[in-house]
């Protein structure tokens, strides 16, 4: 017999609710509307029982109830606010403040924080304390990114229960019992967590402090904007919180579960110092004989037209290509297509990296249907570094929903939940729990014969749900928006057109006269550096919009500063295919265009007609956010020729590329704030390749392949990868992972014993 | 006989005015010779704001922005940064890196000085502030601050319960202001000489 | 009528060496564990466990049969755990058995694991009885070479396993939910209760957590019959019970007596306080429960007449104090053990504990407030009932009892503002 969920009514305070059986007494009141205190109790990290502050009187109890971990019984008759409850909130809150210092005037969290707000509702003025205050070490350095201050700390032990529960990653704890309690991590070693922001949110207190807002403002002080985050395809919904012209922080919203699941990653939350960057570009840029020279915003645009005509004009429009989207807003992706497909060019592409495709098409699954999946199946690199809070759904349906975890192909790390690895697609459909009816498949969308291959081993499965993890926001986006060789808009089919791929081979044979670049940065992210860094040479005319001077950008001939996505207005489609608001919370400097601005201004030079802006947003955008593709995964159209996840030579270790989540040569490499979270270059083998190497975690060496070196990279054993593969971090712009060329056959040289000081050169 | 009696009337009249203005030729003239004559001020005049230090130099103000807050005419602007061992401003953790007084918004209420946790802000009986640009009145903490060489500050410190007991490892810290004396607006600097001499001593 | 002393666990200690399995044997060990087994169902266990009216010896007085029978009805494995975490001040009955009569505990335990159907049972050693541990590895060890614990027992198909912990040193981790934790290997702090450990234990499976001295009374109580047992005592509080009698009497000790034994009795098996002096109080219960006077020594000692006088029976520890005893620094030495051991997760708690200790230390030396005594009756007041286990409800009783029997010697202590301004 299936369980029917039953209600139950209960009085609170004489207002009568019916409520499902089991719901806790502290969410049945917020439904009536009345407030009960809660420090240690959070929606998602469920009852401890610890704070003892949410007492509450139910009627034919003797003692005082905790309403966090109280169910609902049918015909409960609940006092939220009355002498007795609040003489036991007031002897709480005693208790509470002891031996909490009273530096209110400093604390962060003054002014939004918890013990404050219920310390004038319930508390009591003085202090019956006649004894000095427990000290305790204040201002310790937690990890990179988190300050604590153990003297405001309350013990509430949120932040353990989220590193527990949430992250299941388990590196804090309780230290000492009783007072001298302490929040540590297990090992001593700094607190390190994709997700550690999200323990500052938890704090009810400022025992937890981000070392990037330390002391910047006061909560009163900030203008908030509720906007999505663009770091990544994930669209978490965030505040912006700004003061005089900075973001000083942003800050998850909880009641996101559609998206975010109310966290945030850190690269989304402290990812925010690049804004006000010195680097910042604050004019366009021309390059006249070799030397950078000022232009005025008018020339630009004048220049930028007249290049394009001339390539027209002397090459045709198969001579001038485009690439970008991915970064750009919706808005911004349809009028680049439009404008430049106006002109007849059909070389467009948003595709400057190894992903090939990021809309998955029909079987197209919601971020519920990954929660809810009973198997969930991870076809190469993990939405661990490029969607970190689609990662952390994962670990809820492994940890939480026991769903189990399945890795094909894999390169990253071992996940922190259970997890299984298998070597090829036809073991799949073995690996799956018994009885799965619900399977998730999540893919990074850069091998498509991986996936067509685990699709069809799937093909049984009638429930099963499809996702792509892009790196780029809007992907997604741009590829329904038509920034795509083979699709227009809607996905609807023109004349093909040349992928980035088929540009960067044009541009090698000097028949590509004109690229247009636009929030991409290939020449840190196209897998054959060779390749790309030739191609951007040999493009008689290079236009680059972007935020920084970016490698890309260096070898421009036209270079426009852009502005980032708190400084847009717009939409942008989400991993999901939500489309989802960008509101800006910045003003963007002096000098700088949004994408959209520039392209108006562009269209005028070229007197191309291009839709209003809001015929944009009220007909086509929402129009073609809800084009619902047919195509499945690794479509052959979709995909192109190009391949770039299978790498074929033998005779030594293959390179491959994984993503980390601070790795990048844009937002995360102009930002000063956060330059210690930023990874090292490293090279991963298996621990099988390392003994035959003779290699130990902590070693250093080179990569070598023909006369191109990567320098001094990290040696780190990571169990779980396959012996002939040495897996470097992409995308660092002190040691690019594309130097080698096109999956290049590495050699180790150059090896440096961790406890050795004089350089060794081992050839493998 | 009405006529006489009006003109009569008015003599009446005129002598009582002159009367007034005789009177005055032997009462003492309230006007002063300003600006080579100054004006005592009551000593807790609102005047100009000073930010004041700890007898060993530290900044009292520890950028809470409770004054910002407390401020009606929002004239106040502050930003907090944080200490750090090679660079300690003031005892704790935070100071205020940015202290901004817009003192033509300034209604001079004390509410600030009232806010001040530390009581690092207080109003002097200084008032002579004139210039000739409106950006010259947005006081910063160089002009603010009393400079690391001349004490703690001169504001006077009235209030019931003395000086709050202060934040922090800083106990040593007491007012160096004169009581008794008071000061006067004008020879800020012969107090401060005064001080200084006493604190040699 | 003096009372005497009735050895029923305690028969033999000091006269054999109980810890040798042959000597044990010999004198009819393991005999009731092999009728469990081929001649007793797990039912009849249970149910002679609840004829017997055996209640749980570990300090709440539950009625061990009703407990075991809250186990859901489920086929999940359910796991029996042996609490000799035994830190209650004053309480030392578990050390001896586990010392003395280890082969008695275990022999308790296999048939209590028995008795509820469960293949794996845990004995939680408290970390500190270090010689109690290496005793109990070696019984263990002897008793599997002897085939009772295995695979297959006594050819009745029946499997039990066995495994000894040994913590880390916490009070708290006697609370059953606490030291499941600790168990696991986790934090040794209480649970959130509900779920109970009979329905989500230990590997959130179904648990029952004993007493050592209840299980042992197993094996006399399977031996002699329910009868037997339930006919001594007092109408609810059945049987005999070991109450480890400490304080100021001339021969502390472990003395087992029947239920409801007069206190006065006891204090007088224990040889009585010192010429000269009399008894002005005794804390019945062990650390955690109030005191009683002069007038209530003519009480018997059951959990009944215990909660009558206001107090409890606790896990039987009984210390005895005379004209001479200094309450204030009773009070501060039973404190600072609560303050000490609290685990810090609920708030009143660990602030309150801590707190309470510090006035305490002020008292003792004297310097204390005229705001004191008040604050030690407030604040113990205030935080009793609002924690999640009942560490924190600990220190009120022996507190609020001392203080509202003996006010002078509080108040005696509360020096004038000029002492105190002297003595900083």
């Amino acid at each position: 017999m299936a369980e029917q969920p039953q209600s139950v009514s209960v009085n609170i305070d004489g207002a009568k609710i019916s409520v499902p059986k089991g719901t806790l007494l502290v969410e049945a009141a917020k439904l009536v509307q009345k407030e009960i205190p809660v420090y240690c109790y959070h929606p998602k990290l469920g009852p401890a029982g610890l704070c003892r502050i949410c007492l509450v009187e139910i009627e034919g109890m003797p003692k005082l109830q905790i309403a966090c971990n109280t169910p609902v019984t049918d015909g409960m008759v609940v006092h939220t606010y009355n002498d007795k409850v609040n003489a036991g909130r007031r002897a709480v809150l005693e208790f509470f403040l002891l031996n909490h210092p009273l530096d209110c005037p400093i604390c962060d969290k003054g002014g939004e924080c918890d013990l404050q707000d219920f310390s004038m509702a319930y508390g009591q003025g003085a202090s019956r304390l006649a004894e000095p205050k427990v000290s305790k070490p204040k201002a310790v350095d937690l990890g990179p990114t988190i300050v604590l201050d153990e003297e405001r700390c309350i013990v509430c032990q949120r932040c353990v229960r989220f590193d527990d529960i949430i992250t299941g990653e388990r590196s804090l704890i309780v230290k000492d019992r009783g007072y001298r309690d302490i929040i540590a991590t297990a090992t001593d070693d700094p607190y390190r967590s994709n997700f550690s922001g999200n323990v500052t949110e938890l704090c009810p207190v400022g025992a937890l402090t981000s070392k990037t807002y330390r002391f910047k403002s006061r909560p009163w002080d900030l203008h908030r904007t509720t906007t999505t985050c663009t770091q990544c395809a994930v669209g978490c919904q965030m505040q912006v919180d700004e003061r005089v012209g900075e973001v000083a922080r942003t800050m998850s919203i909880p009641d996101d579960d559609a998206v975010s699941d109310g966290w945030l990653c850190d690269r989304g939350r402290y990812n925010i110092g690049f804004y006000r960057d010195e680097r910042r570009l604050q004019t366009p840029l021309y390059r006249v004989d070799g030397q950078w020279t000022q232009v005025g915003w008018d020339d630009a645009f004048a220049l930028w037209a007249k290049a394009l005509r001339e390539a027209v004009a002397s090459g045709g429009e198969q001579s001038v290509g485009v690439l970008g989207g991915g970064r750009l807003l919706n808005e911004e992706a349809y009028l680049l297509q439009h404008l430049f497909r106006s002109l007849g060019v059909r070389n467009l592409d948003w595709r400057a990296g190894t992903q090939r495709q990021a809309t998955p098409g029909s079987n197209a699954g919601s971020l519920q249907d990954l929660e809810n999946a009973q198997a969930i199946v991870l076809v190469g690199e993990s939405p661990a570094q490029l969607a970190p809070v689609m990662d952390l759904r994962i670990r809820k349906a492994v940890s939480r929903h026991r769903a189990k975890l399945i890795r094909v192909g894999a390169i990253d790390p071992l996940p922190v939940v259970a997890c299984t690895t298998l070597e090829s697609a036809a073991e799949v459909p073995k690996a799956l729990p018994a009885g799965a009816e619900r399977v998730a498949l999540v893919w990074d969308g850069v091998d498509p014969k991986l996936a067509r291959e685990v699709v069809a081993a799937l093909s049984d499965f009638s429930g099963l749900k499809t996702f792509i993890a892009s790196g780029q926001n809007n992907a997604r986006g741009a590829e329904v928006m038509g920034m795509h060789p083979a699709f227009g808009p809607g996905f609807a089919e023109v004349d093909g057109g040349k992928d980035f791929s088929g540009m960067v081979a044009a541009a090698r044979s000097h028949s590509l006269r004109a690229l247009s670049i636009f929030g991409a940065n290939p020449a840190l992210h196209y897998p054959d550096g060779v390749a790309i860094r030739e191609a951007l040479r040999n493009v008689p005319f290079l236009a680059v919009a972007d935020l920084f001077l970016t490698e890309t950008a260096q070898a421009a001939n036209l270079v426009l500063p852009a502005c980032g996505g708190f400084e847009k207005t717009g939409t942008t489609v989400n991993v999901t295919a939500v489309a989802l608001p960008v509101n800006a919370a910045l003003e963007p400097p002096e000098g700088a265009l949004t994408d959209l601005e520039m392209l108006g201004c562009l269209a005028r030079a070229l007197e191309v007609q291009l839709p209003s802006v809001t015929e944009l947003e009220n007909s086509v955008i929402k129009h073609l956010v809800a084009t619902a593709p047919s195509f499945g995964l690794g479509d052959a159209k979709v995909c192109g020729t190009t391949q770039f996840g299978q790498a074929s030579r033998t005779g030594g270790p293959k390179l491959i590329a994984r993503t980390d989540i601070f790795s990048g040569g844009g937002t995360v490499a102009h930002d000063g704030r956060i330059e210690s979270l930023r990874p090292l270059p490293e090279a991963a083998v298996s621990p099988a390749c390392a003994q035959q190497l003779g290699l130990s975690t902590g070693d250093c060496c080179d990569l070598r392949s023909g006369d191109q070196t990567m320098h001094d990279l990290l040696v780190e054993v990571r169990p779980g990868l396959a012996d002939d593969v040495v897996v470097v971090v992409a995308g660092l712009p002190d040691d690019p992972a594309n130097a080698l060329g096109f999956e290049p056959v590495a050699e180790l040289i150059n090896v440096r014993r961790a406890r050795e000081l004089a350089p060794v050169g081992v050839s493998p | 006989m009405a006529r006489m009696h009006k003109s009569l009337y008015n003599v009446g009249a005129l002598l009582k005015g002159l009367a007034t203005t005789f009177g005055f030729m032997f009462v003492r003239r309230p006007t002063i010779e300003y600006p080579s004559v100054k004006k005592q001020h009551a000593p807790r005049f609102h005047g100009l704001h000073e930010l004041r230090r700890y007898a060993d130099a530290k900044e009292r103000c520890i950028g809470c922005e409770l004054c910002a807050v407390a401020c009606p005419a929002n004239a106040i602007t502050v930003i907090g940064a944080e200490n750090t061992p090679q660079d300690r401003r003031s005892p704790g953790e935070r100071y205020a890196a940015r202290y901004e007084i817009d003192e033509l918004r300034c209604i001079f209420c004390g509410m600030c000085e009232e806010a001040c946790p530390t009581d690092a802000i207080v109003l002097t009986p200084r008032f002579e502030m004139a210039g000739l640009r409106r950006g010259a009145f947005v006081y910063a903490k160089d002009r603010l601050l009393v400079p690391p060489t001349e004490g703690v500050g001169t504001a006077p410190d009235e209030r019931p319960n003395g000086i709050p007991s202060d934040l922090g490892r800083v106990a040593e810290i007491k007012s160096t202001t004169d009581v008794q004396t008071g000061y006067d607006a004008t020879n800020r600097g012969t107090i401060l000489k005064k001080q200084r001499k006493g604190l040699a001593g | 009528m003096t009372a005497v002393a009735t050895p029923v666990l305690m028969q033999g200690i000091g006269e054999a060496d109980l810890r040798n399995i042959d000597v044990y044997r010999e004198r009819g060990g393991y005999k009731q564990l092999a009728r469990a087994f081929c001649e007793m169902t797990p039912a009849s266990v249970l149910d002679l466990a609840k004829a017997s009216g055996l209640r749980g010896r570990g300090g709440a007085g539950f009625p061990t049969g009703s407990k075991w029978g809250f186990l859901p009805s489920n086929d999940h494995p359910r796991y029996m755990v042996c609490n000799c975490d035994e830190a209650e001040p004053g309480t030392f009955k578990d050390r001896m058995l586990l010392e003395e009569a280890p082969h008695l505990v275990l022999e308790g335990i296999l048939i209590g694991a028995y008795g509820i159907g469960c293949k794996h049972a845990f004995i939680y050693i408290r970390g500190e009885f270090k010689r109690g541990y290496e005793i109990m590895r070696r019984v263990v060890e002897e008793a599997r070479a002897a085939g009772f614990i295995g695979k297959n027992l006594f050819g009745t198909g029946n499997d039990l396993e066995f495994t000894i912990h040994r913590g880390a040193g916490a009070y708290i981790c006697g609370e059953e939910t606490a030291l499941l934790n600790s168990l696991e290997g986790k934090r040794g702090e209480p649970r959130l209760k509900p779920p109970f450990p009979a329905v989500e234990g230990l590997y959130k499976m179904p648990t029952v957590v004993n007493n050592v001295e209840t299980l042992a009374y197993l094996v006399p109580i399977l031996e002699r019959g329910a009868q037997w047992f339930s006919a001594v005592g007092t109408d609810k509080s059945k049987g005999y019970k070991i109450v480890s009698v400490s304080g100021h009497v001339k021969k502390p000790g472990n003395y087992e007596v029947p239920m409801g034994t007069p206190v006065r009795d006891l204090i007088e098996l224990a040889g009585g306080v010192r010429e000269g002096r009399k008894v002005v109080a005794v804390q019945p219960g062990g650390g955690s429960s109030a005191c009683i006077f002069e007038e209530h020594l003519d009480l018997g000692y059951d959990y009944e007449s215990m909660q009558k006088a206001g107090s409890m029976l606790g896990s039987g520890a009984m210390v005895v104090f005379d004209d001479t005893t200094d309450f204030v620094r009773a009070a501060h030495s039973l404190v600072r053990f609560f303050a000490h051991e609290s685990c810090g997760q609920c708030t009143p708690c660990r602030e309150g504990g801590h707190w309470l200790e510090q006035t305490l230390e002020r008292l003792v030396h004297g310097r204390g407030l005229p705001s004191d005594v008040d604050i030690l009756k407030k604040a113990s007041r205030q935080m009793t009932g609002l924690n999640l286990c009942a560490l924190g409800d600990s220190i009120e009783p022996f507190l609020a009892s001392v203080i509202s029997r003996f006010p002078e010697q509080f108040e005696a202590r509360v020096a004038s503002p000029r002492e105190v301004a002297a003595s900083v």
